[in-house]
């Protein structure tokens, strides 16, 4: 098998289909990336990208009614994931590796108290006392700095705002120490100010508990302050992986590129009568994922795109330093 | 909450005057007469006449109606026209018995409901899932008296397990009385588990697709707690409702179970004091059905602030 004895997470042509009405979509095709011990990983791309289910098949969350790991493998501290039953699993989820998601105002019990909801984890896990997983709770909110966390165990996620309810999600996932964070989108639905609060909170947070992060995001603003690795992902796909600076500095893969012609930049100089030049925007559609696509699934919108880019994948083409990309007209 | 259930309790008054209006004036207005049932089949106008001066029916019926009221404003029901007993003893002997029934046909239907429902929720569209619905459904479609006759011919006539029919007071004996009760409530109970049935079903289908239960799942946390804490408290709101509608419904359901199971309840008072034109008896049961309706959804809506911490009165 492969060896990377750095990475806690090896994922390796992982291939997650869902059934539909209209065929089976292959939502993720055939991803591979490793997370190594205490890194924080960013994986980017649009949604539908396949982001989102990369990581609930991390965790093997996927609805069995319709969905499935159709192919790969993940393998967490060198032990294969998706053969493991699923009382392993359970075992797993939440105390070695942890999820955090999008909607923190729904991703919340609304009918039990934050108390209890942080605490059930630990007594879960941890085996210990209702009274001491409580008290647990309690050092993870002034971890999290929750003001007042005595008083905040009782209240219920209604009495808290979005910011709270993201640092009490970061406190439950965090309260057993796991090696691995998969945070989904963990800041999108927060305001601006919130956002850099709880980005910053993970990563101090990380720096303390050496738990190694998989941050999921649509904001490369984002991937920007917080990783040192980036997973590109485009229509099911990895197209594009680099460390950062990297990734910025020199975007190889032309989806990549034109992502970040799509951000606004504040350091690009003023055309006359103080505009600045229009964004670009990235021409056509993703492509629909319920037919097999045969050659690189960003041909179609992509300005060089070649009869080959078409017809076959396209190889992974190594830059160097850890760059590499998925492309047949990209020379490093 | 106090404030707020002072306020109900208040609320009660209008509803029961409107309920009193109502009740006493359908029943001067349907036809049949007690005067003439009580002077019998070949009496003259004259007999009935005097019956009914006797019994105060000649007066005109707004001076019957304030006469009544004035008595119920002192918690007199009135007196039974033929036996001439007091209209809230009659009710209160015959008050155990009814509600001995209600409260354990309430516990067989939720006893097997709310487990019926989470299974069926739990393997939506599995085998599992079609077989608990489809026990509802014939469940749900059988009617009462059916099963019930075909419990008796099982249960009391061929394996002589438990009583035919008739009622013992809890006062002869604890399990006399429960072994009383067990056909009753079954037969009784098997509609209204299905009714519950479907809605648990339906209400947890709901709150299995949110969010928060995929972080429930997310922590390992053990099948059971996801289903029994994290998603059947918040299933519990419409789950209640239809109990408490249930509780309603198993009043007049009881009638014809305690008709064919022999017990004295109010049922089989209602039903006797309805042929008879018993006026004092049918008014003041069916203020008591409505007293109990009342009091049963202030309980519900009660119980709402108690299951969802968002609900605040």
């Amino acid at each position: 098998m492969s060896g990377n004895p750095g990475a806690i997470l090896e994922v390796r042509d992982l291939a997650t289909q869902f059934d539909t009405l209209d065929g089976v979509v292959r939502a993720v095709d055939g991803v591979s990336f490793d997370l190594e011990r205490g890194e924080t990983l960013g994986i980017v791309g649009e949604s539908g990208c396949g982001k989102s289910v990369t990581a609930l098949s991390i965790l093997r969350l996927i609805p069995p009614e319709t969905g499935r790991i159709a192919a790969g493998s993940i393998r967490f501290e060198g032990e294969e994931l998706t053969t493991l039953s699923e009382e392993a699993m359970k075992r797993l989820r939440g105390h070695r590796i942890s999820m955090i998601f999008q909607e923190p105002m729904t991703s919340l019990n609304p009918v039990l108290t934050v108390g209890t909801q942080i605490a059930e984890n630990v007594v879960r896990h941890m085996g210990v006392s209702k009274k001491a997983a409580r008290e647990r709770a309690r050092e993870m909110l002034d971890l999290v700095r929750i003001a007042d966390s005595k008083r905040r165990l009782d209240e219920y996620p209604h009495q808290l705002s979005g910011g709270m309810r993201q640092r009490v999600m970061i406190a439950m996932a965090l309260s057993c120490d796991p090696q691995v964070l998969i945070a989904d989108e963990p800041t999108t639905a927060l305001d601006v100010t919130i956002q850099a609060q709880i980005l910053d909170l993970m990563l101090d947070l990380k720096e303390k508990t050496g738990t190694a992060i998989v941050l999921i995001t649509h904001d490369l603003g984002v991937v920007a302050e917080t990783s040192r690795r980036v997973v590109v992902m485009y229509a099911g796909r990895k197209v594009e992986e680099a460390p950062v600076e990297a990734l910025f500095d020199n975007p190889l893969h032309p989806y990549t590129r034109g992502l970040m012609r799509a951000i606004p930049r504040l350091d690009v100089d003023a055309e006359e009568g103080g505009r600045r030049p229009r964004l670009q925007e990235i021409p056509g559609m993703v492509p629909l994922l319920t037919r097999p696509i045969v050659g690189c699934a960003f041909a179609a919108r992509c300005s060089l795109a070649t009869e080959r880019c078409r017809a076959e994948p396209p190889p992974v083409v190594d830059a160097g330093g850890g760059h590499t990309v998925a492309c047949w007209e990209v020379t490093p | 909450m106090t404030a707020y259930i002072i306020r109900r309790l208040f609320a009660v008054i209008p509803v029961m005057a409107v309920v009193a209006l109502f009740v006493f004036f359908l029943l001067r207005f349907a036809p049949g007469d007690p005067a003439a049932i009580i002077a019998g089949d070949d009496a003259t106008s004259e007999a009935i006449a005097a019956v009914r001066a006797k019994l105060g029916l000649d007066r005109p019926v707004v001076e019957q109606f304030a006469v009544w009221v004035w008595g119920l404003a002192h918690g007199d029901l009135g007196v039974s026209i033929f036996s001439n007993l007091a209209v809230t003893r009659l009710i209160a002997q015959r008050l155990e018995p009814t509600l001995a029934l209600t409260l354990s046909t309430l516990f067989v239907a939720v006893a097997l409901a709310i487990p019926l429902g989470v299974l069926a929720a739990w393997k939506a569209r599995k085998l599992v899932d079609r077989l608990a619905m489809g026990f509802a459904v014939l469940g749900f479609a059988m009617p009462v008296f059916v099963l019930a006759y075909v419990l008796i011919y099982f249960f009391a006539v061929r394996w002589q397990l438990l009583p035919v029919q008739g009622y013992v007071p809890i006062a002869e004996g604890l399990w006399p009385f429960a072994q009383s009760l067990i056909l009753p409530s079954v037969a009784l109970g098997v509609t209204y588990m299905a009714l519950i049935a479907r809605i648990t079903r339906a209400s947890m289908l709901e709150v299995l697709q949110q969010d928060y239960i995929r972080t429930a799942n997310a922590k390992g946390l053990a099948t059971d707690r996801v289903l029994l804490l994290h998603a059947l408290k918040n299933a519990a709101v419409p789950i209640v409702t239809v109990i408490g509608i249930g509780i309603a419904l198993l009043i007049s359901g009881v009638v014809i179970t305690e008709t064919v199971f022999n017990i004295p309840g109010l049922g089989r008072l209602t039903v006797d004091a309805v042929l008879k034109r018993d006026y004092p008896i049918v008014q003041g049961l069916i203020l008591v059905f409505a007293a109990v309706k009342v009091v049963v959804n202030l309980l519900i809506d009660i119980s709402y602030a108690f299951l969802d911490p968002r609900i605040r009165y």
